[in-house]
């Protein structure tokens, strides 16, 4: 689902840069001053994992499959900072050793899936754990997926208002919103479909090995 | 060609990238992309394949989104797509070109606990990814006729439960290794 290289306009790349630049300084605060034996692995493993949740396949009916995000679940189990931090190292080595996504956009990326992703997966999971714990987690990846699709969806809709020719033409991402927000919107709502599933039983199992989780 | 320091490649790669997002003239970035092949040397075929597989189904997919829009408008201009695909062919392939001529680890030696970090991602990357293809792999021998959704839900997550247990797993050991050999004893 992330935004590559060259089809964000300059105007929209660079202050995203900054604000995620600041958005990371904030998320290593707490870390820099603890980098020791533990959190040095800790840090390195989630980054690892949050490459191989991307590896999963999520299915789909009918036959097909996405990706997994894993941005709520990482979120959910380790934290929201580390899992920004995580997530924002992977965009950054598919960038360079994939050519997924790009370094240009991966402020954008890094915001919307990684930030915003997490931030309302935990919203979602402190507002309805009260209610039912295990749709407090189904929704919580659910509304992370959605998230992240619907700024990129903004984002990407934005380009031909931002950056076009004089004679209209665009220059970066040629679709308009009324194209941006149904394209990633709707296949999006069967994808989040998936990451609920898999993620409430990932969940379930975490609960049933005892793992300590920090409550988030 | 001559070895430059990491850290100036990736200025310059830097600089390529926000300078690249100031160009709109076709006929500029196929002489930028033709200069940038000229400049790689021998493997400047091998990476122009690799950052055409890469860009591929995202370029292609918006080419033709692209094409079909201005088919319904009635209006037909190619200039748009030559601008769009060749910016992007070349910031990917300046990318693979940056990855293949600076070694990341390298570049990242004067902050040690950067490099550590970088390090010990890559090796669980690896594990990961051969994990994870013998589980796809295991998957499909199970299954010859397509599996049904249930299966292919409970086979994600089992993926997913056993990525996790390895990192939980490899972080205990790599943290273990690092305390036994004084890693941050001041």
């Amino acid at each position: 689902m992330h935004v590559p290289d060259g089809f964000l306009s300059p105007q929209t790349w660079i202050p995203a840069w900054g604000l995620a630049i600041g958005a990371w300084a904030w998320a290593a605060r707490d870390l820099r001053r603890h980098l020791d034996e533990a959190t040095v692995p800790r840090l390195a493993m989630l980054t690892a994992l949050a490459y191989g949740l991307g590896l999963v396949m999520v299915p789909l009916p009918g036959g097909s499959s996405g990706h997994v995000l894993g941005v709520a679940l990482l979120t959910l189990l380790f934290g929201l900072k580390p899992a920004f931090l995580a997530y924002s190292g992977v965009l950054l080595l598919q960038a360079l050793l994939f050519g997924a996504g790009g370094i240009t956009t991966l402020g954008i990326n890094a915001l919307a899936l990684g930030l915003a992703g997490g931030v309302v997966a935990l919203l979602l999971f402190r507002l309805l754990r009260p209610i039912h714990e295990g749709t407090a987690v189904a929704l919580a990846a659910w509304g992370s997926v959605m998230t992240g699709a619907l700024l990129l969806a903004l984002v990407l809709g934005a380009q031909p208002l931002l950056a076009s020719q004089a004679d209209g033409s665009p220059l970066f991402f040629p679709f308009g919103w009324s194209i941006t927000l149904p394209a990633l919107l709707i296949p999006h709502l069967f994808i989040g479909l998936g990451e609920a599933a898999l993620t409430l039983l990932v969940w379930r199992h975490a609960r049933q090995r005892g793992w300590r989780l920090p409550s988030p | 060609m001559k070895r430059r320091s990491p850290r100036l490649l990736l200025a310059a790669y830097a600089l390529a990238l926000v300078a690249l997002g100031f160009v709109h003239h076709p006929g500029l970035l196929a002489g930028l992309l033709g200069l940038a092949l000229l400049l790689t040397g021998r493997e400047r075929w091998a990476l122009l394949k690799k950052s055409l597989a890469a860009i591929l189904i995202f370029n292609l997919s918006v080419s033709l989104g692209y094409l079909l829009l201005q088919a319904w408008q009635g209006r037909s201009s190619g200039t748009y797509l030559l601008i769009m695909n060749l910016r992007v062919l070349l910031m990917v392939f300046l990318g693979f070109w940056l990855v293949r001529r600076v070694n990341l680890l390298q570049a990242l030696a004067p902050w040690p606990t950067a490099t550590l970090i970088l390090a010990l991602t890559l090796g669980q990357i690896e594990t990961c990814r051969r994990l994870l293809a013998d589980f796809r792999l295991a998957f499909m021998s199970r299954h010859p006729e397509p599996a049904g959704l249930r299966a292919r839900v409970r086979h994600g997550a089992s993926q997913v439960i056993t990525v996790l247990d390895k990192s939980l797993a490899a972080s205990t050991e790599a943290s273990q290794a690092l305390r036994s050999r004084g890693a941050f004893d001041a």
